[in-house]
């Protein structure tokens, strides 16, 4: 029979055998390459693709299993010279994210291949999601800052790449992501250039903690804005509701829902528990708050006044990485492990929000709200999903968003008050939004475009008018979605697991967090904001009789109505503004190079033709002048040596 | 006798007994073997050459002394010598006069007797320079160079050669009244012409004081000897005589005899002079400026071999900086460019006697496209473009390289910076030629050229070969020349 003791022993045999040699780069980097390869190759093969997933899947999960129940470990491999060493680092922490990456990685790429069944692209995507998944591991292992700015700025060669394939003609969001991402690597880039000078070394784990003064002030800030940046976090958040029109959903599901907020927040609490010693109080932390909080209620307000699921959705994906940016600025313990554990929950159901959003667009071909309603009674399951989830991200008890969103309020409570009312503020829309989304989207009377791909996904039993109709996703992509749902509840109900079995003891601290939240006033504020929340919709409903235009008092209300336009014109996006900057400094460059560029083109072209034409004038064949010429040459050679004498 | 006491007399005796075979012969079968003989003796040069290069660490000799015929019971009056650096000129001599048979095969169908019996006087001429061990056995060699010359330029009795040789006659009686008025200078100091003597006169210090014969001297022979090698303002000669012979012969003319008649007396001049730094500096200036001036010309011509004849000023601008820089590595690098010099500017006039022969032109704004019609000439052509420029891994850059580093080295970095910046300048006219000959739209009248074959098209495929393989075995011979001491 297969015992407890013999999943030890075989964990204990693979993680003793990834210690070796190079085996740990060739089964957690090369690996995935090779399975991406093989997934591209079977281009259009529904079953052979899953069965790839599935059974990849295992095994990466099975290795990051084993890494995290060892007792880790510390691999260098030499390279060129001693600085560039790749040294991989296998302690509770990074094995930890190995293990999230792994299971996440699964279920996304699952909902993926099923997404995208027999379509163009499901080949080049799995090559895609593999090449991310050995960056992931790559990164995550890293004990190297240079290596792992390596691996990092892969990620972003890949998400160009998943924006680009999807569309080639007028790859907008690709340029924009590519833009904005590559700001915030460039920052990291800058950042770790001025940590490992002031460290004296790029490997992490002989840093110990720098102090943030002086020139360490600017590594610590550039290194936070790359780490949340790569996050989603403001101000390097623009691409993402633009990727959301144009990608994927498998796409949206996977990188701005949960790769990209796994390695940032990684990131960010690598650099605040490891790297530097962040303190509370300091002005760093207090900067880092503030961006936080802006990006709550800033991208949360855009978020309100949505009528598009994506989009929506894509709003929430900055807004919640605005919690977990916040809950690490506090640099209190309860603040990083609510914001880790608002990020692990964010992944949840942010990607199974995602996915709900995608099986509408699979069954409706589109997720505009307008266009839909009532869907509740053709697809239960995802509507049971959506509504788990809905409620873990509008903070509702016993789900998960609400265990960490109260770890978060009670550490932004213990800096400062303004920091808990911005986070109150944020949990307020979000519901609103949220039971506005969910209500056009299931409630009411069943409406959807006429041309739904529904039509041709039901018509295997001939082509019948009757059979247009909107039904449940297929089995492929309702499973991740259900196993989301589930991890919900669980993370919720028994957030001892998460809280302190596997974060809590990762990062070392003997105090719990989990159970209820242990200030009962905290709890009982935010059930007054749900309730506003509720009320609010109740009103906006009654007054436009539409759940769709529910939000619409807010977006309209006086004043608000203002900003709501000025930020649909785009003035507060910072891409704009950015590329203002850039065209202006192309504008001089090509100044600049022009005028070299006449210098080469015609000014040392008419010297060298003035002065060849005169050699010429001058070698005229008259022999006198040839003579002259010599007798002028050795007059010359008088001279150079009359010069050297004298 | 040792085998080197044979191997090294032939490099006087080869030529002579060549002459002596192609006149005792009867007109009907010289015509028709005179070219073998020419071979043949090239290749007998080169395996002496080459023989005589490993033949001498063999013999632990630094330099190997001879006498021939006269004054052979007297050892005090060994006036013969060869040593690697004459080696390896020699070979050179050996190789440029193999490539100029392969051309004069197409090129030469009349006066072929006279040919080779001049060619061979040249190249007794020209060893004969290089072996000698005294100022005026050197003068009456480089008059035999000088004469046989001015008679092949003039040989067709066209109405260019006949012009070209007389301005290179008149300007080398200008050389060789320098030359010998030099020496006469240097005589009334010294007493002697030996090469020894004159390095110990020098080395005892006399050279310091103010002897201002002995430096009008020095100014002579440097002028005489720029002439003959061709350096700005010397060289008005050059692209005349060198455009209006034969190719056959402008391969000779560009590809060696400036180099022993001019650049290697230069050489000795400046081994001879050593320690006065007006020489050096004289040398320097004259190589830049000829390095410019001569790439500024070409940059102006229109005729194919008029280009290559201005690039070779250009280039002989290079060598004197390399033997101005001093040292082992300026020598050095001076004579590998002697060699790949001599190697592209073979492949160069290849191409100019192959685009002849098919097209019947030398201009280049008549020429376009010829890439297409002329695999094997244009991809030689461009091969020696980028070995001239001095691009890597082609055998132009490792003798460029070491120039600069020999002028680096010895803190003469200005030079250094305008060696490596006039690059740009070779670069440009030979890629102005390039494009026009080889590159862009075949004119309508060139629509049915074919590639040339026979000799010439085998001599641009070895030669094109030997700039790449040169090129990329370079450093394995710098590692052999260091294993032998000499770098």
């Amino acid at each position: 029979m297969f015992s407890y003791d013999m999943f030890n022993t075989l964990m204990d045999s693979i993680s003793s055998f990834l210690s070796h040699g190079a085996n740990i780069i060739l089964f957690m980097i090369v690996l995935p390459l090779i399975w991406g390869i093989i997934g591209w190759l079977l281009k259009k093969n529904y079953l052979l693709q899953l069965a790839v997933v599935v059974l990849s899947s295992t095994i990466n999960i099975l290795f990051a299993l084993s890494l995290y129940l060892s007792k880790g470990f510390y691999v260098t491999f030499p390279f060129a010279s001693s600085g560039l060493d790749i040294a991989f680092n296998i302690y509770k922490f990074s094995a930890l994210f190995l293990m999230f990456i792994a299971i996440g990685f699964f279920l996304v790429t699952l909902y993926g291949t099923a997404f995208l069944r027999n379509e163009k692209h499901a080949g080049i995507f799995l090559l895609y999601m593999y090449i991310s998944l050995a960056i992931l591991n790559g990164a995550i292992l890293s004990d190297n800052l240079g290596v792992m700015l390596f691996f990092w700025e892969g990620l972003l060669c890949t998400l160009f790449g998943m924006l680009v394939t999807n569309n080639e003609q007028k790859p907008r969001a690709a340029v924009k992501a590519l833009v904005l991402s590559g700001t915030a690597d460039l920052l990291l880039m800058l950042g770790i250039i001025i940590t490992v000078y002031r460290a004296g070394t790029p490997f992490i784990s002989q840093m110990g903690k720098l102090s943030i003064t002086g020139v360490s002030t600017v590594g610590f800030m550039c290194m936070m804005l790359g780490a949340i940046g790569k996050a989603g976090c403001m101000p390097f958040h623009s691409w993402i509701p633009v990727a959301a029109g144009d990608a994927p959903v498998p796409f949206m599901v996977a990188f701005p829902g949960a790769i990209e907020k796994l390695l940032g927040i990684y990131l960010a609490v690598r650099i605040v528990i490891d790297i530097y010693d962040f303190r509370s109080g300091s002005i760093s932390s207090i900067v880092i708050m503030v961006i936080g909080t802006l990006t709550i209620i800033f991208a949360v307000a855009m978020a309100l006044i949505q009528k598009d699921m994506k989009r929506l959705l894509s709003y929430h994906a900055i807004s919640q990485v605005g919690y977990m940016v916040l809950g690490i600025g506090t640099a209190l313990p309860i603040g990083i492990i609510g914001g880790l554990f608002h990020m692990l929950n964010n992944a949840i159901y942010k990607s199974c929000l995602f996915m709900t959003a995608g099986s509408i667009e699979k069954q409706t071909g589109t997720t505009d709200l307008k266009k839909v309603g009532g869907l509740g009674k053709r697809m239960p399951i995802t509507m049971i999903c959506f509504m788990i989830s809905g409620f873990a991200i509008a903070g509702l008890p016993p789900f998960n968003g609400f265990f960490s969103k109260e770890l978060i309020f009670d550490a932004a409570l213990e800096s400062h008050l303004i920091f808990y009312l911005g986070a109150l503020l944020g949990a307020f829309m979000t519901a609103v939004s949220f039971l506005k989304m969910g209500r056009a989207a299931f409630s009411g009377p069943l409406k959807f475009p006429e041309n739904s791909p529904g039509k041709l996904a039901s018509g295997k039993n001939g082509f019948h008018e009757s059979n247009i109709s909107v039904r449940e996703s297929d089995i492929g992509m309702l499973l991740p979605m259900v196993i989301m749902a589930f991890l919900s509840i669980i993370f919720g109900i028994i957030n001892t697991l998460p809280l302190d079995k596997l974060l809590g003891s990762a990062l070392g601290y003997n105090k719990t967090y989990s159970g209820w939240p242990h200030s009962m006033l905290l709890v009982v504020v935010s059930f007054i904001i749900l309730g506003l929340a509720l009320l609010d919709h109740i009103y906006g409903y009654r007054k436009t009789g539409s759940a769709i235009n529910a939000a619409d008092h807010i977006h309209y209300a006086p004043l608000l109505k203002n900003i709501y336009n000025a930020a649909e014109k785009q003035w507060f996006d910072p891409y704009n503004h950015l590329m203002y900057v850039v065209n202006g400094f192309s504008t001089f460059c090509t100044l600049v190079e022009r005028s070299i560029s006449w210098v080469y083109d015609y000014g040392a072209v008419k010297i060298v033709e003035g002065a060849g034409n005169l050699l010429h004038r001058l070698n005229n064949g008259s022999l006198s002048r040839y003579l002259f010429a010599a007798v002028a040459g050795v007059a010359g050679i008088v001279v150079i040596f009359l010069v050297v004498l004298l | 006798m040792r085998v080197i006491d044979y191997i090294t007399v032939s490099f006087l005796v080869v030529p002579i007994i060549i002459i002596l075979i192609n006149n005792l012969l009867s007109k009907h079968i010289a015509k028709r073997i005179s070219f073998y003989l020419v071979g043949a003796a090239a290749v007998l040069q080169i395996a002496a050459s080459v023989a005589d290069f490993f033949l001498l660490p063999y013999y632990k000799l630094h330099e190997y002394k001879f006498t021939l015929l006269w004054n052979i019971d007297n050892p005090d009056s060994e006036y013969f010598a060869v040593n690697s650096l004459s080696l390896v000129i020699l070979f050179c001599i050996g190789f440029v006069t193999f490539i100029s048979v392969l051309i004069a095969k197409h090129t030469i169908d009349r006066k072929k007797v006279s040919y080779v019996n001049l060619l061979m006087t040249l190249i007794f001429g020209m060893n004969g320079m290089l072996i000698v061990t005294d100022l005026f056995s050197l003068y009456v060699f480089l008059e035999i160079v000088g004469i046989s010359s001015f008679v092949l330029i003039a040989l067709f009795k066209s109405e260019t050669g006949l012009e070209g040789s007389f301005k290179y006659l008149v300007m080398s009686s200008l050389a060789s009244i320098f030359v010998l008025t030099g020496l006469a200078f240097v005589f009334m100091h010294v007493g002697s012409l030996q090469y020894e003597n004159i390095s110990k006169y020098i080395l005892s210090g006399h050279g310091s004081s103010r002897l201002y014969l002995m430096y009008a001297g020095m100014i002579l022979l440097i002028a005489g000897f720029a002439t003959k090698s061709g350096a700005v303002p010397f060289h008005s000669w050059l692209p005349d005589a060198h455009q209006s012979a034969d190719t056959a012969i402008s391969v000779l003319l560009s590809g060696i005899v400036i180099k022993v008649a001019g650049v290697y007396g230069l050489i000795i001049l400046s081994r001879l002079f050593d320690g006065i730094p007006a020489v050096n500096l004289t040398l320097l200036v004259m190589g830049t400026v000829s390095i410019i001036v001569g790439a500024l010309l070409a940059l102006k011509q229109d005729h194919f071999k008029r280009i290559v004849a201005y690039s070779s000023v250009s280039q002989v601008g290079y060598m004197l900086l390399g033997v101005g820089a001093g040292g082992t590595l300026g020598l050095l690098g001076a004579v590998t460019h002697i060699f790949n010099h001599a190697t592209f500017k073979c492949t160069l006039f290849s191409n100019a006697a192959a685009l002849h022969e098919q097209t019947g032109t030398l201009d280049i704004n008549d020429m376009g496209g010829l890439h297409e019609k002329m695999p094997v000439t244009g991809f030689s052509s461009v091969t020696a473009f980028l070995s001239t420029a001095g691009i890597p891994p082609f055998s132009g850059f490792w003798s460029k390289l070491l120039i600069v580093m020999a002028l680096w080295m010895n803190d003469f970095k200005v030079f250094a910076g305008i060696a490596l910046f006039s690059s740009i300048f070779t670069a440009s006219y030979f890629l102005r030629l390039q494009k026009k000959v080889f590159f862009g739209k075949v004119p309508n009248k060139y629509e049915y050229v074919k590639e040339i074959g026979g000799s010439i098209k085998y001599a641009e495929i070895f030669l094109t070969i030997i700039m790449i393989a040169v090129g990329l075995a370079f450093p394995l011979a710098l590692l052999y020349l260091k294993g032998r001491g000499i770098l």
